[in-house]
């Protein structure tokens, strides 16, 4: 118990099936690995490898079907729904591939959103909100509709949600696989430099090898294997 | 808060479809609202006719209502003053009971002896001027013909004047000399030509008063009846009734028996010079609904007096009124429970649908750690704005329809009646239609959104997120 601390995430022996129809598919075949915190990790693997499936896992949506998976020195098949749910609001920020905005809401009151899941008082809320808005640069669009900005602007939205509730973990699952390339690139940087400044361990997936650039712990996974496990 | 409010924005996202059902249950509330407004019309302006001509209580000595209608003598109550007296002296009634007065009901046999015809009669005694006060009871306040308040002419003056069935005229053979309309002619064959010979015979020697003068007699062009009927002593006494004018009643069995006449002849008639009694104290009351509390005064009082007398509430005297309401409330009932499906199952698939486009956004909601109960409230507080938009559009529109029939003039006849009344619609004169109409279409409409809101509580947050 004592590695708690060292590690954001801990898996030991970590398999999926999923049922379809009669058939048993094994999404992930046996995953043991630790994510050290407070750094910026890339999992990387091919479409269907398993990556999405493993990072439900990492943020506590689902429970795996053997094996043990420890996040935040909390083993997650242990919470129950309302646990894992205030689990998630405390401790996990979530960056989607296509964004997921609530649309009713106007982008400052997405990133307002998981404060008010905490219960935190109006001033903190709005002081919090503002200032993530502005890290995301998006000041000038707060009061617009997730339908009224673009995909780049969407994902910073995302990312502020995702951020300003100050979570142990983020996970962002394949962030810029919706966006084109130059955009992906300005969302990535917003990424590494958020994270650095905020000292949060990100766990970032996707199938293209060019995004491991800057990061600092590589996870390559294919088939529902982890292959290899490099530091940089 | 911030559930409500993204409720209604959620509620606009799909306008075209919230509009439909917040205007399927306004629909709703407007059928159930005129369709009670005008039961409550029924049912109130009922009510009021039979407060009008029989109060709301009626105080008779113990057994007239079940027997004594056949020997009103021996169940004649001749203390009558004296009990008026009495309650208006109890602090409790006094604030209660608007008016009373004496009333006797009998029967006897009529006759119009220039035509050589007679029948039997149901006979009312009253004092004309009583009695027409009695008929200004509006505590509701409803719209309704002058008519019935005009067709009692008697004067208590004139305490040998009375006032027949169009019924009684006509089979008295009196349709023209008191204007009767419809009046069909009598077939000449039976004319009473074969009727026994006593039976035509007049039967004025049989009075015992002596008091009528034969020079006024003479001067009265009014048509005159002879009335029969029993005295105390058990002898058949006579006198002789001016009929002023003819008063159309409901119900045809009455409307071909009815005389009323001033108290006093009645009184005459049935006790000649003997005690003077009265069959019933008519008691009305400011509001019906102290009718209760009235009844359970009324008999402390008697017991306490050792007055053997009973009570009996309008409800009894005529039974019609709670058949009429019991049937109208099955009706109301029927209608209320279908416009209660037809909210039901649009709420549940207007729900439904709003649920089936955001499975990505519950589940986004539920990552972000929103629990189960929250995705609950969420749907459910959608189905409670929409249901307090469309209970309250309903009051709206329904105040408006209902406003609008009020006044485009039309009229009725409602069931028992002889005239025309204004068709009104009365949605506010049940004081529980309309708080009860909207609380019930809102619990409704939450109710209804619970089995939605159950099923996008229980997705499983991956499936959810995987569904695009
Ligand atoms: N709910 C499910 N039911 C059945 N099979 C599933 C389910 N979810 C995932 N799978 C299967 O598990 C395997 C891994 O899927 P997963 O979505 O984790 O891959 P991925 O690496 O995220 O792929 P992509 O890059 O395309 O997003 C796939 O073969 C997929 O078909
Ligand atoms: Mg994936």
């Amino acid at each position: 118990m004592r590695n708690n601390s060292e590690f954001a995430v801990r898996l030991t022996d970590v398999k999926k099936t999923y049922l379809m129809g009669k058939v048993e598919v094994e999404a992930i075949k046996g995953i043991s690995l630790q994510i050290p915190t407070k750094r910026f990790n890339v999992i990387i693997g091919p479409s269907g490898s398993g990556k999405t499936t493993l990072l439900n896992l990492l943020g506590c949506i689902d429970i795996p079907s053997a094996g043990r998976v420890e996040v935040c020195g909390q083993d997650i098949a242990c919470l129950t729904d309302e646990q894992a749910s205030d689990f998630r609001a405390e401790n996990i920020g979530f960056i989607f591939q296509n964004f997921n905005l609530i649309p009713v809401l106007s982008a400052y009151e997405n990133v307002e959103y998981p404060l008010l899941l905490m219960k935190k008082p109006v001033k903190e809320r709005k002081e919090l909100t503002l200032k993530m808005l502005d890290a995301v640069g998006l000041t000038s669009h707060k009061h617009h509709r997730p339908n009224e900005l673009s995909g780049g602007q969407r994902q910073r939205v995302a990312i502020a949600r995702a951020l300003v509730k100050g979570p142990k973990l983020v996970l962002a699952d394949e962030p810029t696989a919706n966006l084109d390339s130059k955009t992906g690139q300005s969302i990535i940087d917003l990424m590494y430099a958020m994270q650095a400044e905020n000292h949060t361990t990100f766990i970032f997936s996707s199938h293209d090898r060019q995004v491991m650039a800057h990061a600092e712990k590589v996870f390559e996974i294919q088939d529902g294997l982890l292959m290899q496990d490099k530091e940089l | 808060m911030k559930t409500l409010h993204i409720a209604f924005r959620n509620i606009f996202r799909n306008s075209r479809r919230s509009l439909m059902t917040i205007l399927a249950i306004s629909v709703s509330a407007v059928a159930v609202h005129l369709f009670g407004g005008y039961v409550a019309n029924i049912i109130y302006g009922m009510q009021s006719d039979y407060v009008r001509d029989n109060g709301h209580l009626q105080i008779y000595r113990k057994g007239f209502f079940d027997y004594g209608a056949g020997n009103p003598a021996v169940y004649g109550i001749s203390r009558y003053q004296e009990i008026m007296q009495l309650i208006n002296a109890d602090p409790d009634l006094k604030n209660i009971v608007l008016m009373m007065t004496p009333i006797l009901r009998f029967y006897g046999i009529a006759g119009n002896f220039k035509k050589d015809v007679s029948k039997t009669f149901y006979g009312l005694g009253y004092i004309p001027s009583e009695y027409k006060k009695m008929r200004q009871w509006n505590d509701y306040s409803m719209k309704r013909s002058r008519a019935r308040l005009e067709r009692i002419v008697l004067a208590d003056s004139d305490t040998e004047a009375g006032i027949i069935g169009e019924g009684m005229a006509r089979m008295l053979l009196l349709c023209e000399e008191l204007n009767v309309k419809n009046c069909a002619e009598k077939p000449p064959e039976a004319n009473g030509a074969d009727l026994p010979a006593e039976a035509k015979e007049d039967f004025s020697f049989l009075s015992e008063s002596d008091d009528l003068n034969p020079e006024q007699e003479a001067a009265d062009k009014r048509p005159k009846l002879d009335l029969l009927a029993a005295t105390a002593g058990g002898a058949p006494n006579v006198v002789s009734l001016y009929v002023n004018n003819t008063e159309i009643q409901g119900v045809k069995a009455l409307d071909d028996n009815y005389v009323a006449m001033h108290i006093s002849l009645a009184q005459r008639l049935l006790y000649g010079k003997g005690q003077k009694k009265v069959t019933g104290i008519v008691v009305q009351l400011r509001h019906t609904k102290d009718m209760a509390l009235a009844k359970v005064r009324l008999q402390q009082l008697f017991d306490k007096n050792k007055l053997d007398l009973e009570i009996r509430d309008f409800t009894l005297i005529v039974p019609m009124y709670k058949q009429v309401i019991s049937f109208l409330s099955a009706l109301f009932s029927f209608i209320a429970v279908i416009m209660g499906l037809i909210v039901l199952f649009t709420i549940i698939n207007t729900m439904t649908m709003s649920v089936m486009e955001r499975v990505d956004e519950i589940g986004t909601i539920r990552a972000l750690g929103l629990r189960r109960g929250g995705i609950l409230r969420q749907f459910i507080a959608e189905g409670l704005v929409l249901g307090v938009l469309g209970a309250t559009f309903g009051v709206l529109a329904s105040v408006v329809l209902a406003y609008g029939i009020n006044n485009s003039g039309l009229t009725w006849i409602p069931p028992n009646y002889v005239d025309r009344v204004p068709l009104t619609i009365l949605i506010f004169i049940n004081p529980f239609l309309v708080p009860g109409c909207w609380l019930g279409l809102v619990l409704l409409s939450v109710f209804s959104s619970v089995f939605p809101a159950r099923k996008a509580g229980k997705m499983v947050i991956v499936d959810a997120l995987r569904h695009v």
